[in-house]
């Protein structure tokens, strides 16, 4: 039966499989080859982003931050003289998926630059294809200490720090209180985060080397949902200050594990889980959101260059919404590339980098400049709920209030 | 042009689309982003067709089969990382870490038949993530591995991956190929179709599985260390994602599991519908909805797969030709049974002891103290009114179930505590009351599958052609059924189909077969050639136990005949003894069968 | 000591509403031999779907379960008639695959529909506890055992008090026996599916007040109650509820005494040691059928 004799249907398979080989064989160039691209067509940015998928939250902040970005350069005459076209594919928070992406911007569309994804998990995938094919790539997110040990030379962090300095303005802080004033004893719930348990870990080790005395380290798996055992533990050690390295749920658990065994600490410092305003407060409580710190690289009100003019196209463009830190980090990298590309002045990715390397930049997060690993070298600011709102109370240059809540009022 | 056409046509397609797929980066070397899209579909291929031994061939589904990937992905990279040996050459390593971790959870979790592998596969992936994650010192945790670019030139960037990933699919392919075309391959499909049966024909199931399931690992492992490099990072989350493992069943499903080319075809179908998706598919949340229904229709409306489904239109418009019991060629090959059996030492000690053998089934007790003796030689039947635990008894001494006391010797060596498959191996053998073939395998596989010893090398024999598929093909002969080897055993009759699974247990080369009503469903003509074979058979030496209620039958084929009551023996003699026992008649026979009717 | 018992108490709260969870994927699996992995998808779509009325009316979540029992039984009820029905003679392992389908198509409605980010319902009392002695039982958790017990206990009546019940318990002993004194297989089937999904009914409304969820959650859930119904015995209800406690009680002791990174490790690794020793589960019964 199957065995019979080659007849019209192997015949149409192979035919099938040869015009399927010619029609990918559809010529092209070296990889690295670059076009002459100095014409009068878009200059087009290629981008890839989590659309869907577990990082579609950040990776639509993402997009919609690099938007307001597009159409304000476009507004003002383009980049080069050249109108600023953005090609953005989905990547479906999939490393697999995030790499064929940009290795078809950048080989087969042949965009003329490129801007980072979102997450560490998926710029450390894309970052090696466009540093294997030599395209500056400056990244919005992805401050895991690993992504700076490859030595990469096109790799730009654009956030002021990353995730092991986080937390120093909140270490300055507690150093410019009185002696009496500052916490005697402290805990460390830390989440098994890429980015949330570095930030507390540097954070402990600053702590205990100005006398703070560690009563309490636990780090939780990811997928923890039941934090009364935690909180528990931390109420029986009565830490002055609770130091959670949080990404978001988790956040919201222990403090409500907290509340409901009645432990208030004098100081309560998370990582990421704050600056989620109205889902944290919703998770909270907003009663109960009074007092707490955490670190950010961007707030809505600081005085930062073009951060008004952001927030308001953003603002005007998305149904009035709230830009999220997210959209702000994008629009940063995003702005340290025109200005690598302006100061260059063509489209020379190497240049571009050289520059970049060499110079610093204004952002609406603040000046930022990188070592030679890419590394940015500034520093985060300190917010704090206050009144059911998030402030940012250090450093002082970029303080949206000059009063800070210390100690912490009970929970409510 | 001749030698083209006695390919199939299946592995002549194949052939065609390797030879484009070889020298498509030949033409065109510089594409680099559709050959990146072409090799993650190879490796969704190679993933496919690992599981597919484990869930195709044996139906074991397992959820958790990225799992592998992930090991082998860990286990190149930490090399890599501590030794700086560049991880594409120790990636076969990461083949070994995931057949060891097969095979030690295997043994484990296989022992048991059922539920508990698919809801243990998805929870030994989860917990690869957490000792991934918790493991700091040797996996970096949470914060991933980062591996060197690799050496060569961004030219050529992702042209030594697509022939790596290339050859790992043709060789787990041909790997796949060949399990199919063994003993365990069949062995496997038995497992799938009725496990309980092939235990009973001496397949050691436990040890199939296992097998299986580390066979199913290897070449996932070896590209999972090709995977690491090629993607440069690797940390728990990415590598152990319980939606690689979707993405792994549902290509498997959609190209056909069980078959050789589905997996590779649903894979290469899913990716592309995959990378298709999001380059046209714009920004919407509804991938995971997509798979989901994808699945759910596949299950609902296209169980089979596309290409059986393919392959069955086609035979159904070019039937073969059906054709009926070769009852004149039957029994004229007797001679090769005799050459097989085993030349057992002549002693005078019975070939089968049961002594106060007891089994319960919660209050009743089904097998109550009974003792019964096989003489060697002998046809010995057993009788008795139904629910007197003739079955049962049939079930402790084949190993099908536990006695719960009572002592069983075979041979002279005990065996109440022996696996069903190891008292098979000694050269016990049974049919069912209900006959219970294989129905989705051929005929010639249902009488290839059989084990009669538990070697390697006899699992890893040729079943498709050589000396074991000729001797199947010899013992459908004996039982006039040779020229229906190539049908599917499902569609022959149901005496046919008594017969095949004679020949079956004829396979095991038995001393002793235990026939459970070998003539209910059978017309009187193959009843004849029945037996005919079943004496033929006894002069060559085998003995049998014959459970049987027509009476007539038993009385003239059988001596002597054992009469069951209530769960033990109430009766025993020559056959023309038990007919005239008042006993027997008051407590079996009853007003509905008088002496006479023996001879009507 | 305080601290032990606290723990202790906290570890049997935890476990009862886990073992109202896992009730209805262990009594799906005693009568329809199907294992829903769609379970815990089941507890999502409710959860949302509490938080959702929550938000809209101010019903109080774990009341809500008087709304939201009733529709899932409903849902229960006709999924099986018109999708779980259709794969019945199919090898048991494709009821495995389209539990699955279901519960992703199940995680991308909700992504459609309700985004992926994390809920959480909070009644005025989520963050208020009783105080016995020196030890603090969250009032959430409480009101969530509470409930658990009431419909668990329910449960139980249902199944050896009534007709129904007994012909669901039949059916799960011997299928064809039951048939053969005139249960319909089917109408049964479709009970204890619509029963199973009622109680991830009241099990999804208790889920919202107790933990943040967002729709891929679901998976963290499935495996828990997987883990908990393997461990008891499949199809066992007592052995669900005994599973259950030893999760719960697991979870709180190696949190406080140990390390909660290696926590669900421990969970498995006991479930793999149980399957080792007794491979039907710790209360799973060998059956007549089960010969092979």
């Amino acid at each position: 039966m199957i065995e019979k004799s080659v007849s019209r249907r192997s015949v149409l398979a192979a035919s099938l499989a040869a015009a399927l080989s010619v029609s990918l064989a559809a010529c092209g160039s070296r990889p690295s080859e670059k076009a002459a691209s100095e014409t009068d067509k878009p200059l087009v940015i290629g981008i890839s982003l989590p659309l869907t998928g577990d990082f579609s939250q950040p990776g639509t902040e993402a997009k919609r931050g690099y938007e307001v970005w597009a159409d304000q350069i476009n507004k003002a005459g383009g980049l080069l003289g050249r109108q600023v076209q953005l090609k953005i594919v989905d990547d479906a928070s999939n490393q697999d998926t995030v790499v064929s992406d940009y290795t078809k911007l950048i080989t087969q569309d042949k965009v003329d630059l490129v801007l980072g994804t979102f997450s560490s998990l998926l710029n450390y995938a894309a970052s090696a294809v466009a540093e294997k094919n030599r395209m500056v790539f400056v990244e919005p997110a992805g401050g895991a200490p690993n992504m700076f040990t490859r030595n990469f030379k096109y790799l730009f962090f654009a956030q002021p720090a990353t995730a092991p300095h986080q937390a120093d303005v909140f270490v300055e802080w507690i150093q410019s209180l009185p002696a009496d004033q500052r916490p005697k004893t402290a805990a460390y719930p830390i989440q098994d985060d890429p980015f949330a348990a570095p930030v507390i870990e540097s954070m402990k080790k600053q702590l205990e080397a100005i006398g703070v005395q560690t009563v309490y380290t636990e780090t939780y798996p990811a997928d923890t949902t039941n934090f009364q055992s935690v909180a528990q533990q931390m109420a029986a050690k009565k830490p002055d200050l609770i130091a959670q390295g949080a990404v978001f749920e988790d956040g919201v658990g222990l403090i409500r594990s907290l509340k409901q065994l009645q432990y208030s600490p004098k100081i309560m410092f998370q990582t990421s889980a704050p600056s989620n305003a109205g889902q944290y407060s919703d998770g909270v409580g907003v009663g109960s959101t009074e007092g707490v710190f955490y670190t950010v690289s961007w707030h809505q009100d600081a005085k930062t260059e073009k951060n008004a003019e952001f927030v308001a196209d953003y603002k005007a463009k998305f149904s009035n919404a709230d830009p999220a830190e997210d959209a702000a980090d994008a629009y940063a990298a995003a702005e340290v590339l025109e200005a690598g590309v302006a100061a260059v002045g063509a489209i020379d990715q190497t240049k571009i980098a050289d520059w970049l390397h060499a110079n610093q930049v204004t952002t609406i997060l603040g000046p930022l400049s990188w070592e030679a690993t890419g590394e940015p070298k500034g520093k985060f600011l300190l917010g704090q709920w206050q009144s059911g709102k998030a402030q940012v109370v250090a450093p002082a240059e970029a303080a949206t209030t000059q009063t800070v809540v210390n100690p912490k009022p009970d929970w409510k | 042009m001749t030698l083209i056409r006695r390919i199939p046509r299946q592995h002549l397609v194949a052939g065609i689309v390797l030879l484009a797929l070889i020298l498509y980066p030949v033409i065109n070397p510089w594409q680099p982003y559709p050959q990146g899209v072409l090799l993650i579909a190879f490796l969704l291929a190679i993933q496919a067709s690992g599981w597919n031994i484990i869930s195709g061939y044996a139906g074991y589904i397992s959820l958790g089969h990225s799992m592998f990937l992930g090991l082998g992905s860990y286990t190149a990279a930490i090399i890599a990382l501590h030794t700086g040996v560049n991880p594409l050459w120790v990636a076969p390593l990461g083949g070994v870490t995931a057949v060891v971790v097969a095979v030690v959870f295997g043994s484990v979790v296989l022992r048991t038949r059922g539920h508990a592998f698919v809801i243990i596969t998805i929870a030994l992936l989860l917990s690869a993530q957490i000792v991934a994650t918790n493991w700091d010192g040797l996996t970096n945790g949470s914060d991933g591995i980062t591996l060197e670019l690799p050496f060569w030139s961004s030219d050529f960037q992702n042209i030594p991956f697509y022939y790596a990933f290339l050859i790992l699919l043709v060789l787990a392919v041909l790997f796949s190929a060949w399990i199919a075309r063994t003993k365990f391959g069949t062995g496997l499909i038995a497992i799938r179709e009725d496990e309980g049966k092939a235990a009973s024909i001496g397949v050691n199931t436990t040890v199939f599985k296992i097998m299986a399931y580390g066979a199913s690992s290897f070449f996932i492992g070896v590209a999972g260390g090709v995977y690491a490099y090629y993607q440069t990072f690797l940390n728990p989350v990415g590598s152990f994602a319980i939606l690689g493992s979707v993405l792994i069943v549902l290509s498997a499903l959609v190209g056909g599991r069980g078959t050789l080319y589905g997996p590779v075809l649903g894979a290469f179908i899913v990716s592309l519908i995959n990378e298709a998706a999001t380059v046209y598919g714009g920004s919407t949340q509804s991938r995971v909805l997509i798979l989901g229904l994808i699945l759910v229709a596949v299950v609902l409306f296209l169980p089979a797969g596309l290409l059986p489904t393919f392959i069955g239109m086609y035979r159904r418009r070019h039937p073969v030709e059906t054709e009926y019991t070769d009852q004149e060629g039957a029994l004229k090959s007797a001679a090769i049974v005799r050459d097989r059996l085993p030349s057992s030492p002549v002693s005078s000690a019975p070939l089968l002891e049961v002594r106060g053998v007891t089994k319960r089934f919660g209050g009743l007790t089904a097998v109550d103290n009974a003792d019964l003796t096989v003489e060697r030689g002998s046809i010995t039947a057993l009788i008795g009114p139904n629910g007197s635990g003739k079955t049962t008894l049939f079930n402790l001494i084949t190993g099908n179930m536990q006695a719960d006391s009572g002592t069983i010797t075979f041979n002279g060596k005990r065996i109440e505590k022996l696996a069903p498959w190891t008292r098979g191996h000694l050269g016990l053998g049974r049919t069912f009351q209900v006959t219970r073939l294989f129905k989705d395998m051929t005929v010639l596989q249902n009488v290839v599958a059989p084990l009669p010893d538990g070697r390697l090398r006899t699992m890893l024999a040729d079943a498709v052609s050589g000396h074991e598929a000729a001797r199947a093909r010899e013992l459908l002969g004996i039982v006039g059924l040779a020229r229906f080897a190539d049908q599917k055993a499902g569609d022959l009759s149901y005496g046919q189909q008594k017969l095949v699974e004679l020949a079956q247990v004829l396979m095991l080369s038995p001393e002793l077969i235990l026939l459970d009503e070998p003539a209910g469903g059978v017309n009187p003509s193959l009843l004849g050639r029945l037996t005919g074979v079943i004496r033929e058979l006894n002069q060559a030496g085998v003995s049998f136990l014959v459970v049987e209620h027509n009476i007539p039958l038993v009385l003239d084929l059988c001596d002597p005949v054992h009469v069951f009551a209530r769960g033990s023996c109430i009766a025993s003699g020559p056959p023309g003894q038990i007919r005239e026992d008042p006993v027997v008649l008051d407590a079996y026979l009853g007003d509905d069968w008088r002496p006479q009717d023996a001879h009507a | 000591m305080a601290q032990f018992v606290q723990a202790l108490a906290l570890g049997v709260l935890i476990g009862g509403i886990y073992a109202l969870m896992a009730s209805g994927l262990t009594l799906i699996f005693g009568v329809l031999r199907i294992v829903n992995i769609a379970q815990g998808a089941f507890l999502i779509l409710v959860a949302t779907f509490t938080w959702w009325l929550w938000r809209a009316t101010g019903l109080d979540p774990i009341l809500a379960s008087v709304v939201t029992a009733p529709l899932m039984f409903g849902l229960g009820w006709l999924m099986h008639r018109f999708v779980i029905s259709r794969i019945r003679g199919q090898a048991a392992s494709m009821s495995v695959l389209l539990t699955f389908g279901i519960a992703l198509v199940i995680e991308g409605v909700l992504n459609i529909v309700t985004g992926n980010r994390f809920r959480s319902a909070t009644p005025s009392y989520f963050e208020e506890s009783f105080r016995v002695g020196d030890i603090l039982l969250p009032k959430a958790q409480v009101y969530g055992f509470l409930a658990a017990m009431v419909v668990l206990g329910g449960l139980y009546l249902v199944l050896t008090r009534t007709w129904t019940g007994r012909a669901i318990r039949a059916t799960s002993q011997n299928p064809s026996a039951a048939a053969l004194v005139g249960i319909g297989a089917t109408a049964t089937a479709a009970l204890a599916f619509a029963l199973g999904s009622a109680s991830a009914g009241v099990g999804g409304s208790i889920l919202s007040v107790l933990y943040p969820f967002f729709p891929a959650s679901h998976y963290d859930w499935i495996s828990r109650l997987l883990g908990i119904v393997v461990l008891g015995g499949m199809g066992s209800l007592p052995g669900a509820l005994c599973g259950a406690l030893i999760l719960g009680l697991a979870e709180t002791l190696t949190a406080t005494y140990g390390s909660l990174q290696w926590s669900t490790l421990v969970f498995y690794l006991v479930i793999m040691v149980v399957l080792l020793a007794r491979p039907q589960g710790l209360f799973g019964a060998r059956l007549r059928e089960d010969a092979v």
